[in-house]
């Protein structure tokens, strides 16, 4: 009976091994080794989690607290006097490092990084989207914000707005970079221009965080361009 | 024919404690046949052998040198089991069922069908007066109906043979007397009861035969006309057969 | 199969009758609460983060929940002593830690199956709705906490110490997300038996990453045929458990 009962229990251990295997064979999920997760203060948060399988929720929590970081709400973190935003590509790669698909992490801070008055460091950004790019491939937003780097270098302006307006409507694309472009516009003196990405940001129900800086903006254009505000109050 | 027989059983339990093994002996070359149809008692000190016996036929224990038969089959064998009803000396119920649910539970491992179990389940509850308190949680019961709760499973199926395990140990004289009809009731039935007690005024006033345990060993059988009439005659076998193995001393007031 | 489902119906009840099992569904509503709360500060990731935070609130609790149970399933029967009248009716010891173990599961099952309700109530009010992918999810979730109670299971009758089985199984199911990082670490290695013995324990030890559909759908989801052999592991796995607990549990005495 022991024998028998035993050489069932290797016959089924067999069988998960052997299913196992198939499961290997048929996906293998892209997240970084444990290795690669060495952010200072949330090294301990991080490998706990993944240590408890929870790789995605990792990722969320840690794009809370860049969310938090870039919001200057982070004592942890505080940036040395003339350099914004300075730990944002680490925040963002750490993101990125737990949980690859979670490329909005990246897209937001390389378009800090690379667009937003103030900050200008596109080579930091450029490196930031070329790991996002190692990591995520199939996300085509990377090569076109890097593409439109390219551009930034080059000095034409013209093209890289193009560009980058071609991904405004595309589901990946972070609000914040939403509003970059429609400040970009602005500071143009494109005020038409930025006067109608501020109106398709405040009528997108996803940008609903930006709803109420458009309000201000769109109140702002309007006056620049010399027509009444009174669509802004609505 | 035997309802139960023992033949040259030993149960040593071994105990490993921080390498060190110890060894007690739970029962020596124990020797007894148990006829069908007859009430036998089993009695003893605490320690003396008395579970351990009873949980030998039930298969939860395993001799160590022996073989004990129950109703022509080798122990442990679990299809037997479907024709003993057993009771230990404590309800040792799931509490968070009702009375109903308890017995249904156990109807039902006993392989009554379910066409007749809901039937059975509510005669047998009456049966064991617990007619009214069936749909309350077992958690709610008191003690005495908890015991009767634990009686209704050990005869809900109908058992051949039943087992008794201290039945009367820690009821009322109310509830004791109707233990003791319940036992002459199921020898007008036809069936064996095995039940071990340290109340010799109930074993001698129901059994056909009791046999005394000791340290394991079984010291004395002795037959009903034995101690039958003839007044203090079973205390005394009793008292000159078991040896105390618990360190305690005898209470002496003088 | 009497056995098994009259088993398996009276471990549900209790479970679900415990007040530790509606005081953990009660805190993983709370958590699944705090989670939503949570992800209202995910911005343009809000659904995302309901999402992956709901469900990890889910498989938390049901972890934490099947370890608690498993380990304790019989354990608490055997310190009871409500095993003792289980085990004298006819009832394979198979059968009855069959019963048990599917009961268990079937509760955890019931808390996770409330809990999911009620996220994916919250998330198709905030306009996802997936439910093919969402079942997958928790279809493989389900599959890890019954690989998991397996495993517990079987600690707990190996090792007979509640607090020790609840350390070997939490320190599995750490282990077990950890599979694909010992491989790693068998390729880096040079010594041949260093590598044989890594691989041999990674694929030994249930790959609980495996089932972490819910973390890896945002990347690629896997098919059809993926899911049909996670079913095939996880119940392999929890079969060959279940077939060694059996074999242990048929040695003890009680």
């Amino acid at each position: 009976m022991a024998l028998r009962r035993l050489a069932l229990m290797a016959a089924l251990l067999a069988a998960a091994l052997h299913a196992g295997s198939r499961m290997r064979r048929l996906h293998e999920p892209r997240f970084p080794r444990l290795a690669e997760l060495k952010v200072g203060p949330f090294a301990f948060q991080d490998a706990a989690l993944a240590a408890a399988g929870l790789r995605a929720p990792a990722a969320d929590l840690a794009w809370i607290e860049l969310l938090q970081y870039s919001a200057g709400g982070m004592p942890e973190l505080v940036d040395r006097p003339g350099h914004p935003y300075e730990h944002l590509a680490t925040l963002s790669l750490r993101v990125t490092r737990l949980d690859p698909s979670m490329h909005r992490a990246v897209l937001f801070a390389a378009g800090i990084l690379a667009w937003f008055r103030g900050v200008e460091r596109p080579d930091e950004a450029a490196e930031l989207l070329e790991e996002g790019m190692r990591r995520f491939p199939e996300q085509p937003l990377y090569a076109l914000y890097l593409a439109a780097i390219a551009y930034q270098r080059r000095g034409e302006a013209d093209r890289m707005i193009v560009l980058l307006e071609s991904s405004f409507d595309r589901p990946e694309t972070p609000s914040t970079m939403r509003t970059i472009l429609a400040n970009l516009r602005q500071s143009r003196g494109e005020y038409r221009e930025a006067l109608a990405l501020w109106e398709r940001i405040r009528s997108d129900e996803r940008d609903r965080s930006e709803h109420a800086r458009a309000r201000i903006k769109i109140a702002e254009l309007r006056t620049l361009l010399g027509s009444p505000p009174h669509d802004a109050q609505r | 024919m035997n309802a139960i027989r023992f033949q040259r059983v030993s149960k040593i339990y071994r105990r490993s404690h921080l390498g060190r093994t110890t060894e007690t002996a739970g029962l020596l070359d124990l020797d007894l046949d148990i006829p069908r149809g007859e009430v036998f008692g089993l009695l003893g000190l605490n320690g003396s052998g008395k579970t351990t016996a009873i949980k030998l036929l039930m298969g939860l224990h395993l001799p160590t040198k022996g073989e004990v038969e129950t109703l022509g089959r080798r122990a442990p064998d679990v299809a037997v089991l479907a024709r003993i009803g057993y009771a230990p000396e404590a309800a040792y119920l799931n509490k968070t069922l009702t009375g109903r649910e308890n017995l249904r539970l156990f109807a039902a491992l006993s392989g009554i069908p379910s066409a007749e179990r809901e039937r059975r389940v509510s005669e047998m509850l009456e049966k064991v007066g617990l007619g009214k308190a069936m749909d309350m949680r077992l958690s709610e019961y008191s003690k005495g109906m908890l015991q009767r709760a634990s009686l209704a499973q050990a005869l809900v199926h109908g058992p051949e043979l039943v087992i008794l395990d201290e039945p009367v140990t820690g009821l009322d004289p109310l509830a004791i007397k109707e233990v003791r009809v319940l036992i002459l009731w199921l020898k007008s039935k036809g069936k064996t009861v095995l039940f071990s007690s340290h109340d010799i005024s109930e074993v001698e006033r129901v059994c056909d035969r009791i046999g005394i345990l000791s340290g394991g060993r079984l010291v004395k059988v002795m037959k009903q006309d034995e101690w039958r009439g003839k007044a203090d005659a079973l205390e005394a076998a009793f008292t000159a057969a078991v040896v105390r193995t618990d360190g305690v001393g005898p209470i002496r007031m003088e | 199969m009497q056995t098994i489902s009259a088993v398996f119906a009276y471990t549900l009840k209790e479970h679900v009758r415990h007040k530790a099992w509606l005081s953990s569904a009660l805190f993983g509503l709370v958590l699944l609460g705090g989670s939503l709360i949570v992800s209202a500060l995910g911005q343009d990731e809000r659904a995302r983060l309901m999402l992956d935070l709901g469900l990890a609130a889910i498989e938390v609790i049901a972890l934490v929940g099947i370890v608690f149970l498993t380990v304790n399933l019989i354990l608490q029967e055997v310190e009871s002593r409500a095993i003792f009248l289980i085990l004298t009716h006819p009832v394979r010891r198979a059968d009855y830690l069959l019963g048990r173990f599917l009961g268990t599961v079937a509760a955890v099952a019931l808390g996770m199956a409330g809990m999911a309700l009620m996220h994916a109530a919250f998330l198709s009010l905030y306009g996802w709705w997936e439910p093919g992918r969402y079942a997958a999810a928790l279809g493989c979730m389900l599959g890890k906490t019954a690989v998991m109670g397996a495993l517990s299971l079987l600690l707990s009758i190996a090792l007979t110490s509640e607090a020790a089985a609840m350390a070997f199984a939490v320190f599995l199911w750490t282990l077990g997300h950890f599979s694909s990082e010992m491989r790693f670490l068998a390729d880096r290695s040079g010594s041949a038996f260093l590598k044989t013995a890594i691989v041999a324990f990674s694929h030994a030890a249930p790959d609980f990453a495996r089932f972490n559909y819910r973390d890896f759908w945002h990347q690629t989801a896997p098919g059809g045929d993926w899911l049909a052999w996670t079913a095939v592991y996880a119940l392999a796995y929890t079969a060959a458990c279940l077939t060694l607990a059996v074999q242990l549990f048929e040695q003890k005495e009680f």
